[in-house]
């Protein structure tokens, strides 16, 4: 009957489409997945708060997954993955860049890194780090976001100048420029809160 | 001797950056992150729930109703949880509140900021806690409806922050989750 073959066909046009996406799905778990942990670091270095770092990376996977063709077309996914990520950060900052305030208050880095922190054997030389990495907190947010990303991707996460140049199409001597500026002002803050003698 | 302690401070200031630690992601969040952008992120309309027409008179003062049973007068912020209205939500169904801004005069380029606390989301922005943008103000009620999902029961406090140069007013929503 006419009634009868057309909602069959609509079902297997149906399941047709629901086994596509199954596999893309699949497919785009397949693609980033290996790739989660790293991004999720350069997702808080790159917004210094754990909420912001969250929401970061879930807007990349979603244009990641709007974008999925690309994905698969692209040898290495995850310089791909970091770029689209920073790209969506200077996005947000630019886009917020006249109307978002920072206070003195608020902060910027509320040190929720610092809940990581792994500690050894020793409680007193455990609590003198501590305060140690509490003041370079600190001492990085007085860096603009320029310095501090720079040197947080290449002195904590281990990122190549050449990397960090690909990642944020900074020419390579001005990333070299600002990691030498950006350490020389963190020494400088550290120096005068006394943490460095 | 001024070099060898510059020195002495760079490497000291290396191993310190080297050390500086980054929180892992919470348990199960990639998971819930991938299932978000399968599902819902080629769905993803940033704007279509933006109220045009939603203004601000932040200089002038602030009045928030929270339609549906609550009522604010709130021009400055709440410090006090017995002052910060509440709302009740049952775990998974989408409810809305309305949010209405009065103001004494049109204003361009406010920014309104909706902060979420965890667990607690927007329809239409999967997994985000905060979510920002720029709009303008008409003279008199200015209406935000935020439809509300609580995923957990914790339940906390939705804020509403609302800027317009370099003034800004905070209105805090608590919500409750059975």
């Amino acid at each position: 009957m006419p009634s009868s073959f057309g909602t069959g066909a609509f079902q297997v046009a149906r399941l047709r489409v629901i086994m596509s996406s199954d596999a893309n799905k699949q497919t785009f778990e397949k693609l980033v997945r290996p790739h989660f942990d790293r991004l999720y670091r350069l997702a808080f270095r790159l917004t210094g708060r754990r909420a912001e770092a969250e929401d970061l990376f879930q807007d990349l996977l979603i244009k990641a997954f709007g974008n999925l063709d690309d994905l698969v077309a692209i040898d290495a996914p995850g310089s791909w993955l970091s770029r689209v990520m920073y790209n969506l950060f200077i996005d947000q900052r630019r886009r917020l860049a006249r109307s978002r305030m920072h206070t003195v208050e608020e902060g910027f880095l509320p040190a929720e890194g610092l809940d990581g922190f792994p500690g050894d054997q020793d409680p007193v030389r455990d609590n003198q780090r501590l305060e140690q990495l509490r003041s370079l907190d600190l001492a990085l947010a007085k860096l603009s976001d320029e310095h501090r990303i720079v040197v947080l991707l290449h002195d904590t996460e281990g990122y190549k100048i050449d990397e960090i140049h690909e990642l944020t199409g900074t020419p390579v001597g001005t990333v070299k420029s600002r990691l030498h500026r950006a350490r020389a002002r963190l020494r400088e803050i550290l120096t005068d809160d006394g943490t460095f003698s | 001797m001024h070099t060898s302690n510059t020195d002495r401070q760079e490497q000291e200031l290396l191993e310190l950056l080297k050390d500086y630690p980054a929180p892992e992601a919470t348990a199960g969040f990639y998971d819930q992150a991938l299932i978000r952008a399968t599902h819902e992120g080629s769905r993803r309309q940033r704007n279509r729930w933006l109220i045009t027409g939603f203004g601000s008179a932040v200089a002038a003062g602030l009045v928030l109703w929270l339609i549906g049973g609550l009522f604010l007068t709130a021009p400055n912020l709440p410090t006090h949880d017995a002052s910060i209205p509440g709302i009740a939500m049952t775990l998974e169904e989408p409810r809305t509140v309305n949010l209405v801004f009065a103001s004494a005069a049109a204003l361009d380029s406010a920014t309104l900021t909706v902060t979420l606390p965890e667990g607690i989301e927007l329809a239409g922005f999967p997994g985000r806690r905060e979510i920002a943008w720029q709009t303008s103000l008409v003279e008199g009620k200015n209406l935000l409806p935020l439809e509300l999902v609580a995923l957990t029961p914790a339940g906390g406090e939705v804020l509403a922050r609302l800027e317009h140069n370099n003034r800004n007013r905070t209105f805090r929503l608590r919500v409750d989750v059975s």
